[in-house]
C-alpha cells in the first residue's frame, strides 16, 4: 500500500482496524477471482462438479461483504474519519458492492457449465472463453491497483473496458447469426447469451474500482467522465 | 444545483448541492473582514506570520490548529485583545468595512462593540440573568426600561434561552447550568447588536448535549450575524462552520470551505492534522 498511509495514525487502534479492513478487502478480492477463474475453467472443462463448487462458495463472498461493511460503520461512528481516512472507507464500501455482484455474475458463468452442448456447439463456448480471459485479467489488475493504491495503474488500466465491450459486441453478433441458422440451438445460445453479458458487466464494476481508487488518490470524482478527461488527471 | 450535461461530467466537477464561496475572489459586499499580511510579535516571538485572508458575511469560519498555532491570537486581534498584552506588536491590517482595525484613531471600545467575543468558561457577571443581558447597552446609556425589556426577550430567544429562564429573570446568572451560562454570554454578547461574533472555544468546557445546543444556535446566529470560532475540536469545525482556516505555527496553511478541507484537503499537513496522524 504504497499511497496508504495507514500506520501513521497517532491511535494505533484506528491504524489496526484500518488495516483489518483493507485486508478483509484483499482477501474477498482473492475470492471473488478465484470465484471467476473457477467458473471459467468449468465452463471450459465442462466441470460439473467445479461449477457447483463456484455456485455454492458464493456464500463467502457475500459473508465477507457484510462483515466488512459492518467494520466499516464501526470506523464511521467510532473514529469519523475525514480526508484521506474516509476516502478510503467510502472507496472500500463501493468496491466490496462492486467484488459482491463480480461474485455473482461468477455464478451465473458457472451455471453455463450445467448445460450440456453439442460437439458443434463448442465454438460458441471458446469465444466465450476469449471474452472470459480478458475479464479475468482486468480484475486482476483492479485488484492489483487497488491493493497499492496505484492512481496510474488504475488510469492505464481503465479503458481496458472498451475493449471488452467491443468483444461482447463481436460476440453478440455471432450469437445473433447462430440463432437466425439454427432456431434449435437458441435455449443454448441463450445461456451463452447471459453469461457473455455477465462478463461485460464485471468489466463494468471493474472499472468502478479503478474509478474508486482514483477518487481515493486523487479525491476527484471520475464517473460518468470521459476516458480524455480521465488521462489528462 | 448539480450541474447536468447531456454527455459526461468533468472530472472534479462540482457537484454539490450547496453553493461555494470563492474565498480569494469575494466581493467587497461579500466580506465582513479582510485579512491583510497581519505579522503578530510577543516580544522577540513571531505567533503569527504574514496572515492574509477574507472573512465572508453572514457565515461561519472556524479556526482550527494544534495548541500554539496562533488560532486564539488570531482570533483575538479581531477585536485588538492583544493590546492588553505586553510586548505585542503587530503589523498589517484587519479591516472591518474598509477600515482598519489598528489605526491610530480608531476606539477601541467602539471596535469591541462591532466585534463581540465570547471565551471558552462561562463568565457571567454576579448579577441577575436580566442585568447580565442589558448590561452593555446600560453602559452605552440605554435606560429605558421598555426598550431594555425588548432587548433582553429577543437576544435570550436568539440565544435559545428564553424558555428556560424567561420565568426567572432576576435570579442570579451563576445559578445556571454550564451551557446555558454559555448562552447567556452570547445573549449579553449579541444584545448589543455586534457585526462579528468571535468565539473562542466556546464549548470546551461543556458537556456534550450542551455543545450540540450552542452548535446549534451558532448555525442561527450566523442569519444575523459574522461568526469567526476557534475550536479544538475538528469535528465542531466540520459540523457548524462555512469556511474553515488551518493554521499551524503561526502561518495559515490552508483556507478552504468546510466540505472540500475536510474531504479532499491540498495540503499534506492539513491531512496530517484533521486525519490525526504524525506530522
Amino acid at each position: 500500500m504504497d499511497n496508504v498511509q495507514i500506520g501513521r495514525h497517532i491511535s494505533g487502534q484506528f491504524n489496526e482496524d484500518l488495516e483489518r479492513v483493507i485486508n478483509n478487502v484483499m482477501h474477498m478480492g482473492g475470492l471473488v477471482e478465484k470465484q471467476l477463474t473457477d467458473a471459467l475453467a468449468a465452463v471450459e472443462q465442462a466441470d460439473v462438479s467445479l461449477a457447483k463448487e463456484v455456485l455454492t462458495n458464493d456464500y463467502q463472498v457475500n459473508a465477507y461483504e457484510v462483515s466488512i461493511d459492518d467494520e466499516c460503520t464501526r470506523i464511521i461512528a467510532k473514529r469519523q474519519p475525514a480526508a484521506g481516512d474516509l476516502r478510503l472507507i467510502m472507496a472500500v464500501v463501493k468496491t466490496i458492492a462492486d467484488l459482491e455482484r463480480i461474485g455473482d455474475e461468477a455464478q451465473k458463468i458457472a451455471k453455463v457449465a450445467l448445460e450440456s452442448f453439442s460437439s458443434q456447439q463448442q465454438d460458441l463456448l471458446v469465444n466465450l472463453d476469449n471474452l472470459g480471459r480478458r475479464v479475468l485479467e482486468f480484475l486482476q489488475a483492479s485488484l492489483d491497483a487497488f491493493t497499492r493504491m496505484d492512481c496510474d495503474a488504475a488510469i492505464k488500466i481503465h479503458q481496458m473496458d472498451d475493449k471488452i465491450n467491443r468483444e461482447y459486441e463481436a460476440l453478440m453478433r455471432q450469437l445473433m447469426t447462430y440463432m437466425m441458422e439454427d432456431p434449435r440451438s437458441i435455449p443454448q445460445v441463450m445461456t451463452v447469451i447471459w453469461s457473455a453479458r455477465a462478463l461485460e458487466r464485471i468489466g463494468d464494476r471493474c472499472q468502478n474500482i479503478c474509478e474508486y481508487i482514483i477518487y481515493f488518490v486523487k479525491g476527484k470524482v471520475v464517473r460518468h467522465t470521459t476516458a480524455e478527461d480521465i488521462k489528462k488527471l | 444545483m448539480i450541474s447536468i450535461s447531456p454527455k459526461a461530467l468533468a472530472p472534479g466537477s462540482d457537484t454539490s448541492f450547496e453553493k461555494k464561496l470563492d474565498l480569494t475572489n469575494l466581493t467587497p459586499d461579500q466580506v465582513a473582514l479582510d485579512i491583510n499580511k497581519l505579522n503578530l510579535f510577543y516580544g522577540k516571538k513571531q505567533a503569527l506570520n504574514n496572515i492574509t485572508m477574507s472573512i465572508p458575511k453572514g457565515q461561519v469560519t472556524a479556526f482550527i490548529g494544534p495548541s500554539g498555532c496562533g488560532k486564539s491570537t488570531l482570533l483575538r486581534s479581531i477585536n485588538r485583545m492583544n493590546d492588553l498584552v505586553d510586548n505585542c506588536h503587530i503589523t498589517g491590517e484587519i479591516n472591518l468595512h474598509g477600515n482598519n482595525i489598528y489605526d491610530k484613531h480608531v476606539d477601541v471600545a467602539e471596535l469591541r462593540r462591532k466585534v463581540g467575543m465570547v471565551f471558552q468558561r462561562p463568565n457571567p457577571f454576579p448579577k441577575s440573568i436580566y442585568e447580565n443581558v442589558v448590561y452593555g447597552l446600560r453602559i452605552m446609556g440605554e435606560n429605558n426600561r421598555r426598550r431594555l425589556d425588548e432587548a433582553a426577550e429577543q437576544s435570550l430567544r436568539s440565544a435559545a434561552l428564553w424558555n428556560e429562564v424567561k420565568d426567572r429573570l432576576h435570579e442570579s446568572a451563576l445559578g445556571l447550568s454550564g451551557g446555558q451560562q454559555q448562552r447567556l454570554v452570547i445573549a449579553r454578547a449579541i444584545a448589543i447588536q455586534p457585526e462579528v461574533l468571535l468565539l473562542d472555544e466556546p464549548t470546551s468546557a461543556l458537556d456534550p448535549i450542551s455543545t450540540l445546543t450552542i452548535e446549534e444556535l451558532i448555525n442561527d446566529l450566523k442569519k444575523q450575524f459574522t461568526v469567526v470560532i476557534v475550536t479544538h475540536n475538528m469535528q465542531q469545525a466540520a459540523r457548524v462552520s462555512d469556511q474553515t482556516a488551518f493554521m499551524y505555527m503561526g502561518d495559515l496553511i490552508e483556507y478552504s470551505d468546510t466540505n472540500t478541507l475536510f474531504t479532499t484537503p491540498l495540503k499534506k499537513k492539513t491531512e496530517d492534522y484533521i486525519t490525526g496522524r504524525y506530522g
